[in-house]
């Protein structure tokens, strides 16, 4: 089977980005435990297109079967959208720090609550 | 609750590894040269971003644009109070940035009109040049450069970027047109596009806070 190391390290990059979205408090944390986990699903994708002995999905570009070109289309979709969605929970992320000053779930669910303080 | 995260979470490890095992057979590839030559594109990817599945890349960019405005909105409703200051220049950065930023710019527009050939298209080219602006920023500071390219027009340029870009997806889509010029065309319009908003992303992150 080949490209095992690539889906290993997809696989652990995943269970990575996962850990820390559940387990940390920080919402900075997660958001980028998010983003690593998003990394993780794109070197997935590639390497699910992977195909033993293939060539790059590129007209004339050498004898053999061609690496499934769907995954990659998907990919570069998935990018894009990943740099804009974290782009703007960050700003989220900016607005709850200047109204609440904190970053931890917890203290802004026990907040939440007891009602909100008033500034 | 931690050990319920952990067991959850191998259970997602294991799911993608059985994917993959081999249990599922992965179905062979089609030919994909007559898709290619269809669309007038030697890249398969490129064909099927720009071709097959435009669709899908249109929605994909109504998504980047709008996130870019809920960026530049939100951002714009916090008042800071204090002044940003600016960034100290060094020799060494500004230097490099005029030897560097000439490549750049070529090689983004070299990804951005081959893309149907080979690696590369719009949304790589727009990141390289969204990669050149903020070296730029670097060596200059935000709020120089800002105002010496003009961010309003630019602004403008990225929404008739996106309104071109609909327009040349309706003559692909709708009236049935099929070339290497249409890909092209569409590749440049979404690196403009693309570049613009990582700029304005740097942008209005850069002058809230007053650091790149």
């Amino acid at each position: 089977m080949e490209g095992l190391a690539a889906v290993a390290l997809a696989i652990a990059l995943a269970g990575l980005g996962f850990w820390n979205l559940v387990v940390r408090r920080n919402l900075i944390w997660k958001l980028l435990g998010l983003n690593v986990a998003a990394s993780g699903a794109i070197l997935f994708l590639v390497a699910l297109a992977h195909r033993p002995g293939a060539r790059p999905p590129i007209v004339g570009l050498g004898p053999g079967p061609s690496a499934d070109p769907l995954p990659h289309a998907l990919v570069l979709t998935a990018i894009v959208i990943d740099f804009a969605t974290l782009a703007l929970a960050l700003v989220y992320v900016i607005f709850l720090t200047e109204h609440r000053h904190t970053q931890d779930v917890e203290r802004l669910e026990r907040d939440e609550e007891r009602g909100w303080p008033q500034p | 609750m931690r050990v319920l995260a952990a067991l959850s979470l191998l259970g997602l490890m294991a799911l993608l590894a059985l994917g993959v095992s081999g249990v599922f057979p992965r179905p062979p590839v089609p030919p994909t040269e007559d898709v290619a030559a269809e669309w007038g594109a030697e890249n398969v990817v490129a064909a099927i971003v720009l071709g097959v599945r435009l669709w899908d890349t249109l929605f994909e960019i109504l998504i980047y644009a709008m996130t870019m405005v809920g960026v530049k909105l939100g951002l714009r409703l916090l008042r800071w109070e204090h002044a940003v200051p600016p960034v100290r220049e060094t020799p060494l950065l500004r230097r490099s940035a005029d030897l560097l930023l000439g490549p750049i710019v070529v090689f983004a527009l070299y990804i951005a009109v081959s893309g149907h050939l080979g690696p590369g298209g719009g949304f790589p080219a727009g990141a390289i040049l969204g990669t050149a602006l903020l070296l730029l920023a670097l060596a200059k500071g935000v709020e120089r450069l800002s105002a010496e390219i003009h961010e309003p027009s630019l602004e403008w340029v990225e929404y008739g970027a996106i309104v071109a870009i609909l327009a040349v997806a309706g003559g692909l889509l709708v009236m049935g047109h099929r070339g290497s010029g249409y890909l092209i065309a569409v590749n440049v319009l979404i690196a403009l596009e693309v570049g613009i908003g990582a700029w304005v992303v740097l942008h209005r992150f850069a002058s809230s806070r007053g650091e790149v």
